[in-house]
């Protein structure tokens, strides 16, 4: 997900996909930003979307997103909430799970 | 006390005038090689490439070339060399190119090679070569460098006689 503190224009898909090839090509170079990612679902509201990634490029993928943290002269941050090989896992969010 | 593992990278730079080629600084060339490894791979490349890189040999006359790396980095090094294209020296800019000869763990290794490496290419240009003259210089040049067995002389020989 990612969060701009100054509330401006969401982004949408295609400049969400953008960034994060953006923020690849900054910490790996070309190599980096020619990763096969792809945006499985985004939403404009929450700006929150789902990556999908090779596992060799997982580390690099990550570690990008992380150091992102300006596009355009705005600041702006990813927060990875969660993470797994298989897409189904990601419906359910173990951190917010409670117990009855 | 542990030495840093290292690698070297023996490449040969090819020019097409043999001119221009005289005139290369070794600086030149580690920016150019810098600023491909940054494009290639990033800021991570960059900085995991150039802890402790180096040009440690430039032969101007033949164009052997001894880069120097970390060993973790030398793949990120190798794979980036294709993309060097432009070369900068006393002001002006020549295409080029990095031909990767030979990696090795010291420079030892390396030096060995480019010895057998420029007595095979002086073979072959004693083949491929039409001036009798030039046929003299070559072969004036072969019996030299294989009577005395010094380890130390790198068996460098000018070839700008010959014009590809």
């Amino acid at each position: 997900r990612r969060e701009l503190p100054d509330g401006a224009a969401r982004p949408s898909a295609a400049l969400f996909k953008q960034l994060v090839v953006t923020a690849l090509r900054e910490l790996h170079g070309e190599v980096g930003a020619a990763l096969p990612v792809d945006v499985l679902t985004y939403e404009e509201k929450t700006m929150s979307a789902i990556l999908r990634v090779i596992s060799s490029g997982f580390v690099k993928l990550w570690s990008a997103l992380t150091l992102l943290g300006f596009y355009q002269n705005r600041r702006c941050a990813f927060r990875v909430l969660q993470t797994s090989p298989f897409l189904l896992a990601l419906s359910g969010n173990s951190r917010e799970l409670v117990l009855d | 006390t542990p030495r840093p593992p290292r690698r070297y990278v023996l490449c040969e730079v090819l020019v097409e005038e043999p001119r221009c080629r005289q005139g290369i600084e070794e600086r030149a060339l580690g920016l150019a090689v810098r600023d491909a490894v940054a494009r290639a791979h990033g800021d991570f490349g960059l900085a995991a490439c150039c802890v402790s890189f180096t040009v440690k040999y430039l032969n101007a006359y033949t164009g052997a070339v001894l880069l120097r790396c970390r060993r973790d980095a030398h793949r990120l090094l190798c794979s980036a060399l294709p993309l060097v294209r432009l070369l900068e020296s006393r002001g002006q800019r020549y295409p080029c190119a990095l031909r990767t000869l030979h990696v090795g763990g010291t420079i030892r290794s390396c030096q060995k090679f480019l010895i057998q490496y420029n007595r095979r290419q002086l073979l072959m240009l004693l083949q491929n070569c039409t001036n009798e003259e030039e046929r003299q210089a070559i072969q004036q040049s072969v019996l030299s460098c294989s009577l005395t067995e010094e380890p130390s002389q790198s068996g460098d020989e000018e070839d700008d006689d010959d014009t590809e």
